[in-house]
């Protein structure tokens, strides 16, 4: 368990910089979830803390001790990597002895047989310990790589999308595997991806890096109600937010400055055009998800796409009265203007 | 498809069977595709048939006989199994197998561990590393007739560079390495020579081996704090292994039959010092002319490399789908 700050952190590969100058401090203990496009250099960051990149500036400290210098086995951090990083000659119970058996280690026989027991449990794979790691289905797979992370107790966990290559399900249930095996253990893990219900869920706090730059860190109830810019905003929210210029949607008040308004389903008030509420809009279609409903609603030329309840009522065709209720308000330089 | 689209690839169709001649259309209208797969087969196969198996099956019958190729006209008599129990009962014989093992065993285990250290160091991807690929590649180029001469000059004890080399680091006078006329040393003659020549193939097997490993399984290893001499044993080794005995298994057969080579730098001698088998076989076959029985020799060559090939193979199997 062990803090991690990074300081001035920049790396580039030939003239791309993947990270300029990120500043990040993890407390122990913390779930810190790094989100962000591709290329946004979430990946880069991960392994510069691993030491599997050398950064060209900036320094690493782990614990209190600076590490920059370090190679990943002097380092003390378990990685979990995108593609089933298993050693695919060596069966689960080898793969996950794996770590334990360094030399320089020298752990006694009996407390690795121990030890690979208790995190084969945790993760939910004892009962496939002597099959060979090739025989997996992805989520096995995984779920061994995870293991094999924990199995050291190393003093911070580094994911890099360990997700991303298994189905909607699965990965719905190791979402919450994670998330209760790092409540249990109690390390400090950062974890990077691209989806934003992996973020909103599991994190303590995200970042969101853009173009090799931490935009905003915060909670995920900070970094949804209140983005720092456009592009925050838009990272985050499903469908994504309505960009709308002022003047377009009624709003009670507009701070001054602002150029664009950023709606969510919860911004937009919306209404069957009647007597009381003459009608400003108008439902284009309807996408039927199951659980809900996505509106596309088309206002003066434009459309916004919101969520609805699929007994809302609404059909395609009708008229409506939409109004903002406390919308999101930005800038000419794209920033988020507070209200009042 | 809608009604307009299917009447349009219809008229196609008819189009293209009017513009076909109407000999060809019906002649290949006739053949289903089961027929036109064997139109195209068969060339080959006869082919095959005439330089491969017809010769195999002729000389199985010749190791029956005590046919003679220079006395084609005397009566061939059959003489069931007396070729097969004078051979397995033949001194000569033995020493040629031995002579040969002896050739195969050295020549296998220098060129894999010399191939598999240059593949390891290619892959290192140093500067300059395509270049010194193409140069070590360059020896497997060259066609065995021209290696054994120049080798043949390089052993060479009073002009040669090779005795030249050794007594420059020995101190041994040149003229007393005689690689080629000594009996003790002439076996390891044909050994290096064939080193020379044929480790950049291992070494290209084993850089595939390589090559097919992917890097996050060593950073995965980094990450798990395995020395690199651990990454070698746990990971490298065993995830390269099909490849390193896939290139056994090629460079065993291929020497189990060697000839050009041998025949070029010692001809069998000194003696018959590096008299492998299959010098053995030309010397029954076209030097004493006893066809019968160099058939029937040959026929159990044949039937060794084909057994012993074919439980390697399945061991290789078992190791690549461990």
């Amino acid at each position: 368990m062990a803090e991690v700050r990074l300081s001035r952190l920049s790396k580039s590969f030939g003239a791309a910089a993947a990270v300029s100058g990120l500043d990040l401090t993890i407390a122990d203990g913390e779930f810190v979830v790094l989100l962000g496009p591709t290329g946004a250099g979430k990946t880069t960051t991960l392994r510069l803390i691993a030491g599997l990149e050398r950064p060209d500036a900036g320094s690493v400290t782990i614990g209190g001790e600076e590490v920059t210098a370090r190679s990943p086995a002097e380092r003390d951090v378990a990685f979990v990597f995108q593609q089933y990083s298993l050693y695919p000659h060596l069966s689960v119970y080898d793969n996950l002895a794996f770590p334990l058996r360094s030399p320089a280690r020298r752990l006694p026989a009996a407390e690795v047989d121990a030890r690979v027991r208790e995190i084969a449990g945790l993760v939910r794979i004892d009962h496939k310990l002597d099959s060979r790691s090739t025989r997996l289905s992805g989520g096995e797979m995984q779920r061994v790589a995870i293991g094999r992370a924990l199995v050291r107790k190393p003093s911070i966990f580094l994911m890099d999308e360990p997700l991303s290559s298994l189905d909607a399900k699965l990965r719905a249930d190791l979402r919450l595997e994670l998330k209760r095996i790092q409540s249990d253990v109690g390390s400090t893990l950062l974890y990077v991806t691209h989806d934003q219900i992996e973020a909103m869920t599991m994190a303590d706090r995200i970042g969101i890096l853009s173009g090799g730059e931490l935009v905003q860190l915060g909670t995920p109830r900070d970094i949804y109600t209140s983005p720092a810019n456009l592009h925050v905003a838009a990272r985050l929210g499903n469908p994504q937010i309505n960009l709308v210029e002022p003047g377009l949607i009624p709003c009670q008040s507009v701070p001054r400055g602002t150029r664009t308004i950023g709606a969510r389903t919860e911004h937009v008030e919306v209404e069957k055009a009647a007597a009381g509420a003459a009608a400003n809009a108008r439902i284009d279609w309807i996408e039927h998800l199951g659980d809900q409903n996505h509106l596309h609603i088309a206002v003066d030329g434009r459309r916004i796409t919101l969520l609805a309840d699929p007994y809302s009522g609404f059909k395609a065709g009708d008229a409506v009265a939409i109004r903002l209720r406390e919308p999101l308000f930005f800038g000419a330089d794209d920033r988020r203007i507070s209200h009042g | 498809m809608t009604d307009s689209q299917s009447s349009v690839l219809d008229r196609t169709a008819e189009r293209l069977a009017a513009a076909t001649p109407v000999p060809l259309a019906r002649k290949v209208r006739g053949l289903s595709d089961k027929g036109l797969a064997w139109l195209f087969i068969t060339p080959t196969m006869l082919l095959l048939l005439a330089i491969n198996i017809f010769p195999l099956i002729w000389a199985i019958y010749l190791s029956f006989t005590n046919y003679r190729a220079n006395r084609p006209n005397e009566i061939v008599k059959n003489v069931g199994l007396s070729n097969y129990q004078r051979i397995l009962g033949d001194q000569d014989i033995w020493i040629a197998m031995q002579a040969t093992a002896h050739f195969v065993f050295w020549t296998i285990a220098l060129q894999t561990l010399i191939g598999f250290t240059l593949a390891y160091l290619i892959d290192r991807k140093f500067r300059g590393h395509a270049f010194w690929t193409t140069v070590i590649l360059v020896p497997m180029m060259l066609s065995p007739a021209v290696v054994g001469n120049f080798w043949r000059f390089l052993y060479q004890p009073q002009i040669g560079l090779f005795a030249y080399a050794v007594s420059f680091f020995t101190g041994i006078s040149p003229t007393e390495i005689e690689m080629l006329s000594n009996v003790h040393l002439a076996p390891w003659a044909i050994i290096i020579v064939d080193t020379w020549m044929w480790t950049p193939y291992v070494m290209l097997i084993c850089l595939a081996g390589l090559r097919s490993i992917p890097d996050y399984i060593y950073e995965a290893a980094e990450v798990d704090r395995a020395s690199h001499w651990r990454q070698l044993w746990s990971i490298t080794l065993p995830m390269a292994l099909p490849f390193i005995m896939l290139a056994v298994l090629f460079r065993g057969i291929e020497n189990f039959k060697m000839f050009d080579m041998v025949n070029l730098l010692t001809g069998g001698g000194p003696g018959s010092t590096t008299e492998v088998a299959s010098i053995t076989l030309k010397r029954e076959a076209f030097e004493k002319w006893r066809t019968g029985y160099s058939s029937a020799f040959a026929i159990i060559l044949f039937v060794a490399v084909f057994g012993l090939a074919n439980i390697y193979v399945k061991v290789l199997n078992r190791v690549k789908n461990r």
